[in-house]
């Protein structure tokens, strides 16, 4: 953070903060978005519910058995009770399917990101404020997590664990695990920039310890950049857990996930289109809404980062 | 037949027999198909599956595989006839299908004149035994198991490289006449000859394991190139003549083959049929919802369809061992609440997978009797299930492979996975690697208490059907057991030794079947569904025939003229 210091103001900073990102279009949009999603993840049992449908009940009478499994009627058996159609091959309701989907998704993303979060603070704090031993040590292994290719590793380890483990949980973690890296790299820099300021150096010398001084003077300063990074490497990480479903290590069936139909949906898209589209285009919404909330976080919090993007 | 060899018959390559074919025969033009001018122009073939190993001591086929009957020619062969004259064997290299003497457990044959190896060496008696001696090699693992079980005296003979002698069993007494010694009756004998382990190998020109690199044709064409598991290219083979081999047709000059490709991608290519891509067909990539959503609707496409049925069974396979699958009611139980169109759906629809309730499929070579003493109907009887089971439920474990390629993955098993909750029976999925999952249920140690399972014919006869699976004597307890159930019933064993003494087919087919329709009642198996097979072919490709052995158009037959 490059704005004053400010550690006791922070009631009325946070007004203006969120004055000024109510008033970023791009923000309102993405937020709203991102917003109705968890709602409909949240509520997924309630939704099926009331839609009267089941993410796993198979629907053979609403299949064209002899052309592959294709649903029958137009756009992938949109009807009244299904009112995204149903899964080719199956007659699960994608409806359902999606909802719940949405709960893998979201849920794997959101935890791999405040796992990643909360490693990468601790790491980059500790190695901002640790002595020159420790922040060499720390360091090096950031640059190590950095220079792991994630992807590749996640996917070994993903395919070697026993099925029985809990999937999305472990994808969580994996993801995580491979991908602290950015966040520990920016709080260090930050802790490093913000310790040689005024207010810090007076609780030292006033005489709090390392941790007080990490968690009363540091951590509050650390809040926006850590933040926006977050809300920037949320997509990304719906991206790796999509990518792994897809790539047939993620989610294990019949747990629907958007990655994992998005995989199915490949061998349908010209029988059913709507199979490819339904998952496709909320993965699209979603990741799309995340980037906008993310940039207009980071044009308010981040001074600096709205001179350079204007 | 063990689906996890796949080899140059790579697992879809399983097909089948009769159906519409007859009527449409593969010919565009509507001109009846002339054997005598189709020769020319270049075959390619787009498959999935790789050639691992092109030695036909390690091949395992099914009547003699579809291209590796391009090169080896083997004592007899499938009869490559649509339908069910397709469901016998024919002489290749020898005269007729061999004289069954001692009561079917001695088989002699005579070779026909003529016949050459692509260096213009004539073909002997030899030669063939040399052949079979080196399957028995260590060094060349990969055939079918029968020859060691039904020679006398082979069990364990180590192969020509430690044992030069080779087998006393066969005899030679002439270049033209070999003579095989069995140790019990095997009916069977003519079909176990089409395998590629019959076929012809000259001692002088055996390197062992890189025999492979260039293996001796004895057939049509000859190896041009070769890259394992990437690429074959055949060209015609100078010594070869049509007046010795009435049976291939052998029509396209050059015959190139290229695996390792998606099944998506080869259908694509199939369909759109661009360059070279017009003489294209495959051996192993059976159509996807994507082309089977275009066919049946009067369009280009319908005219290049190979429908076909290879003999092969998806199955749910209980461990009689265990519990709770060792009280028959539970067993009945989940035969009454299997949904068996949801199965077909997860197959791929109804276009590739039919409805079973016999364990045999419906060939009439195998002695097919149809029988259904659990009706579940299409959707399976829930009331019926749920009276015979337990109060409180049913909880249960079903293995099945980590994914679909073999049709044992994922989306079988949730669809019976969600046949049986409807009954009340919660079922968790054990999903294991592919690669390794025969090896997990064919050890009696290991093999769990429910699992997916599938076997197609070695060839079409009850018995590579039935005996595996049923036989008592067949509980191979160090592995590659395939009686899952461990059943073990002395009658059955001594009716299975009775049949295999026929040397009629029709006559033994009627008691494979009889006997498959009294086993059925133990409910050993819920039989899921049986196998169809559809193949595209590329524009110019004329004489595309599924053979009622395999279900397939036949790579000697076709034209691309």
């Amino acid at each position: 953070m490059t704005s004053p210091p400010a550690a006791p103001t922070v009631p009325p900073r946070a007004r203006t903060v969120w004055h000024r990102l109510l008033r970023d279009r791009g923000f309102v949009i993405g937020a709203s978005i991102v917003l109705v999603m968890v709602a409909v993840a949240v509520a997924a049992p309630l939704l099926d519910r009331a839609a009267g449908q089941d993410p796993n009940t198979y629907h053979d009478t609403l299949l064209d058995s002899a052309r592959g499994g294709v649903p029958l009627g137009r756009f992938g058996g949109i009807s009244a009770e299904h009112w995204l159609g149903v899964e080719p091959g199956t007659g699960r309701d994608l409806f359902a399917r999606v909802v719940y989907g949405a709960r893998v998704s979201l849920g794997v993303a959101v935890s791999a990101t405040v796992l990643q979060v909360v490693i990468g603070v601790v790491v980059g704090v500790a190695a901002g404020l640790g002595g020159r031993f420790v922040d060499a040590v720390l360091s090096r292994l950031v640059d190590l997590v950095l220079s792991v290719p994630s992807l590749v590793l996640a996917i070994s380890l993903l395919a070697i664990v026993p099925p029985s483990w809990p999937r999305p949980a472990l994808l969580a973690v994996v993801i995580a695990v491979l991908g602290w890296g950015g966040t520990a790299r920016i709080s260090r820099g930050e802790t490093l920039s913000l310790r040689t300021r005024d207010y810090v150096a007076a609780a030292r010398v006033s005489g709090s310890g390392p941790w007080r001084v990490a968690r009363r003077e540091i951590l509050p300063g650390l809040a926006p950049p850590v933040l926006t990074y977050a809300a920037l490497i949320l997509p990304t990480n719906m991206i790796i857990e999509a990518g792994l479903s897809f790539l047939g290590v993620g989610v294990r069936p019949p747990t629907p996930s958007w990655g994992q139909m998005l995989s199915t949906a490949t061998t349908w898209f010209r029988a059913d289109p709507m199979y490819v589209a339904v998952p496709g285009v909320l993965l699209f919404l979603t990741l799309l809404a995340f980037v906008l909330a993310a940039t207009g976080l980071r044009r308010v919090l981040d001074p600096r980062q709205r001179e350079v993007l204007r | 037949m063990r689906r996890t060899v796949p080899l140059l018959v790579a697992a879809t390559v399983l097909t089948g027999a009769l159906t519409a074919c007859q009527g449409d025969a593969g010919t565009t033009s509507g001109a009846a198909f002339d054997p005598a001018t189709c020769q020319g122009g270049t075959l390619s073939v787009l498959n999935q599956g790789g050639i691992t190993h092109l030695d036909p001591a390690r091949l395992y086929t099914s009547g003699g595989g579809n291209i590796p009957s391009l090169l080896f020619r083997t004592l007899t062969t499938r009869n490559r006839q649509p339908g069910e004259a397709g469901t016998k064997p024919a002489p290749d290299l020898a005269t007729d299908l061999g004289t069954p003497s001692d009561g079917a457990r001695t088989w002699t044959y005579k070779l026909r004149d003529g016949i050459f190896f692509e260096d213009g060496t004539p073909i002997t008696a030899a030669d063939i035994k040399y052949g079979i001696e080196r399957s028995f090699a260590p060094e060349l693992p990969g055939g079918a198991p029968y020859l060691r079980d039904w020679l006398v005296d082979a069990a364990g003979y180590q192969g020509p490289y430690k044992q030069p002698d080779g087998i006393k069993a066969i005899e030679t007494p002439d270049d033209k006449t070999i003579v095989f010694k069995l140790r019990k009756a095997e009916g069977d004998f003519p079909f176990l000859a089409t395998a590629t382990q019959f076929a012809p190998v000259p001692r002088a020109k055996d390197k062992g394991v890189d025999y492979e690199k260039h293996p001796i044709s004895s057939g049509p064409y000859m190896v041009a190139s070769y890259e394992q598991k990437k690429s074959l290219s055949l060209v015609r083979n100078p010594h070869w003549s049509a007046k010795s081999d009435p049976l291939r047709y052998a029509c396209p000059d050059k015959i190139d083959v290229t695996s390792g490709l998606d099944a998506a991608v080869i259908n694509q290519r199939l369909v759109t049929g661009a360059g070279q891509d017009a003489n294209a067909v495959t051996t192993d990539a059976v159509v996807g919802p994507e082309q089977l959503a275009q066919l049946g609707t009067g369009s280009e496409l319908d005219k290049r369809v190979a429908r076909g049925e290879f003999p092969s069974t998806t199955y749910l396979a209980f461990n009689l061992k265990k519990k709770p699958f060792d009280d028959q009611k539970v067993r009945e139980a989940l035969s009454y609440a299997i949904n068996r169109t949801s199965v077909v759906n997860a197959l791929g629809g109804s276009a590739v997978a039919g409805p079973s309730t016999t364990f045999l499929p419906p060939q009439a070579a195998l002695g097919y009797q149809p029988y259904d003493y659990f009706p579940a109907g299409d959707g399976g009887d829930v009331t019926k299930a749920k009276q015979l089971l337990p109060a409180g439920g049913l909880s249960i474990e079903l293995a099945h492979e980590n994914d679909d390629a073999n049709g044992l993955g994922p989306k079988v098993a949730a669809a019976v996975q969600n046949a049986f909750k409807q009954a009340g029976i919660t079922v968790t999925l054990t999903a294991i690697d592919s690669a390794t999952y025969r090896d997990v249920t064919g050890k009696p140690a290991t093999q769990p208490a429910l699992s997916l399972q599938n076997w197609g014919a070695d060839w079409p006869s009850g018995g590579p059907f039935l005996i595996p699976i049923f036989d008592g004597r067949q509980i191979i307890t160090a592995g590659g057991n395939f009686n899952l159930a461990q059943y073990n019933d002395p009658a059955v064993n001594a009716e299975i030794d009775a049949i295999n003494a026929l040397t009629d087919p029709a006559a033994a087919a009627k008691r494979w079947g009889a006997l498959d329709a009294k086993i059925g009642k133990l409910a050993l198996v819920v039989p899921l569904t049986h196998e169809k097979d559809v193949y595209l072919y590329g524009k110019n490709v004329k004489n595309a025939v599924p053979d009622g052995w395999r279900g397939q158009y036949d790579l000697a037959r076709v034209s691309v003229k």
